[in-house]
């Protein structure tokens, strides 16, 4: 018979306060991110799509090498000043296995992973040929709105 | 012509009436889903609308323009009428609901002097459209949610029509608008034996129009949904409606059996029955998303074992004050 009332008195003191957590819950701020309008940065180790600092880049192929799928090809020449000039820089997402290698082992930090995380695109012709050389496209890819 | 007069006044009162629970339940879904999105430290609905408000709106058309789907082997005429049988009980029970009144008109379609004897006995029927529900589903799921949701109703009406019994006893009648008119003085929530009656009313009334935590008929991890799985589109819809038309009848007799129902000061009669049945509605949705839920055994364990005698002694002691 004691334990009878005492099962439900236990009973009720947990109801209410499990009812207190919810209420504290109930008038704290959401955490939700409102996605479309408001976007998450992301974190620096992030690895999104590979970009390129085009006045950086020493053209010393080394992340051309080093990259296991071949994603990225590199082509330059001389100018009159024997200065290198670049031809093309093109990126393959398609191939691109996100591994960040080339980030790694550029000696000038020009090439680079991104924070660009909406990496759905329309058509498969879009994401095959990516001019690196052309960046400016890539500079509101590289930093989605802060909330 | 006194009898087309008549017609034409119960037409528009029925009119009201429908249009009242209509938007009343779209209200009180989209509001049951913001309190349990702020629970949850979430938004819930934001785009349509302003904070959502016109989602329930986009939901009915919706389910309004999807394919009416009979599954095969349904018992057709009983899957059929199951939804009409989950609506209409509840639709009729607002004849007697009192709103209190508005510029010296009762707000009350009409006051029967057994109302909450006739409001009881349809809201028992309710169960009647679930348990069609789960029979003509030709679904495992859907006759054990049937079941339990018939086995439940007949446990928690025991305690709920007692604790009916000691409101209607203080009252000394069974007419809503008269009960609202024995608590001019005081309501009756502020005497402890009906502070306790409305609270066995309360869980009682949550068990029988099952909300979470005693949503046993319609448990999605063990029963898949339940009586409504094989439902869909505006047969669906029409259970929702039923589902959130009892929560807000169940409110709105705790108001008024137990909260004085329209009685207030300042405000108008009837602000002061939606902002108490509301409030109760509230309440109910703030336990439904803090409670897990129960299991049968423990449901009815519950009801036989604890609800039942409280309800009982209760009775006897509140005879016991009146005779004193």
């Amino acid at each position: 018979m004691i334990k009878y009332f005492k099962d439900i008195i236990t009973g009720a003191w947990s109801l209410i306060r499990g009812l207190l957590v919810t209420l504290r819950n109930l008038f704290s701020k959401a955490v939700t991110i409102q996605y479309p309008t408001q976007k998450l940065r992301m974190v620096d180790r992030y690895r999104g799509l590979v970009d390129l600092r085009t006045e950086k880049c020493i053209k010393c192929y080394m992340c051309v090498k080093i990259c296991p799928t071949g994603c990225l090809s590199l082509a330059h020449k001389e100018n009159a000043e024997k200065k290198k000039e670049f031809e093309h820089f093109k990126y393959n997402m398609e191939l691109c296995c996100f591994c960040g290698m080339c980030d790694q082992v550029c000696p000038t930090q020009a090439i680079y992973m991104n924070k660009m995380y909406e990496i759905a695109v329309y058509g498969r012709d879009k994401i095959t040929h990516i001019d690196l050389l052309n960046t400016g496209k890539y500079d509101e890819w590289a930093h989605p709105t802060v909330k | 012509m006194v009898s087309i007069l008549t017609f034409i006044v119960m037409v528009i009162v029925g009119a009201v009436v429908l249009g009242f629970i209509a938007v009343s339940a779209m209200f009180l879904i989209w509001w049951e889903r913001k309190v349990a999105a702020h629970i949850q430290t979430r938004y819930g609905p934001m785009r349509v609308g302003w904070h959502g408000a016109l989602q329930s709106v986009a939901d009915v058309i919706k389910l309004l323009l999807k394919e009416n789907i009979t599954p095969e082997g349904v018992d057709k005429p009983v899957w059929w009428l199951a939804p009409f049988f989950a609506v209409v009980p509840s639709v009729m029970v607002f004849v007697c609901i009192p709103f209190g009144n508005l510029f010296g008109i009762d707000l009350i379609p009409r006051d029967l002097n057994i109302g909450i004897l006739y409001i009881i006995a349809l809201t028992s029927v309710c169960v009647l459209g679930i348990f069609m529900a789960g029979w003509g589903s030709n679904n495992k799921y859907s006759l054990l949610g049937g079941m339990r949701s018939a086995a439940q109703i007949v446990s928690y009406e025991v305690p709920l029509i007692i604790s009916v019994v000691t409101a209607a006893m203080f009252a000394g009648t069974l007419s809503m608008q008269k009960i609202v008119e024995a608590q001019k003085g005081m309501w009756f929530v502020f005497q402890p034996n009906m502070a306790l009656a409305f609270l066995i009313f309360v869980i009682s009334a949550t068990a029988e129009i099952n909300r979470t935590p005693f949503d046993i008929p319609e448990a999605e991890s063990e029963l898949v949904a339940g009586f409504h799985t094989e439902y869909s589109g505006m047969k669906f819809a029409m259970f929702f409606l039923g589902e959130y038309t009892n929560l807000f009848i169940v409110s709105a007799l705790a108001a008024t059996l137990f909260l004085g129902g329209w009685q207030g000061p300042f405000l108008p009669p009837v602000l002061w029955f939606l902002i108490k049945t509301y409030g109760i509605i509230t309440v109910l949705m703030w336990v439904r998303w803090t409670l897990p839920r129960v299991r049968v055994d423990q449901l009815m364990g519950f009801a036989w074992k604890v609800l039942t005698p409280i309800a009982f002694a209760n009775l006897a002691v509140s005879g016991w004050v009146l005779l004193r």
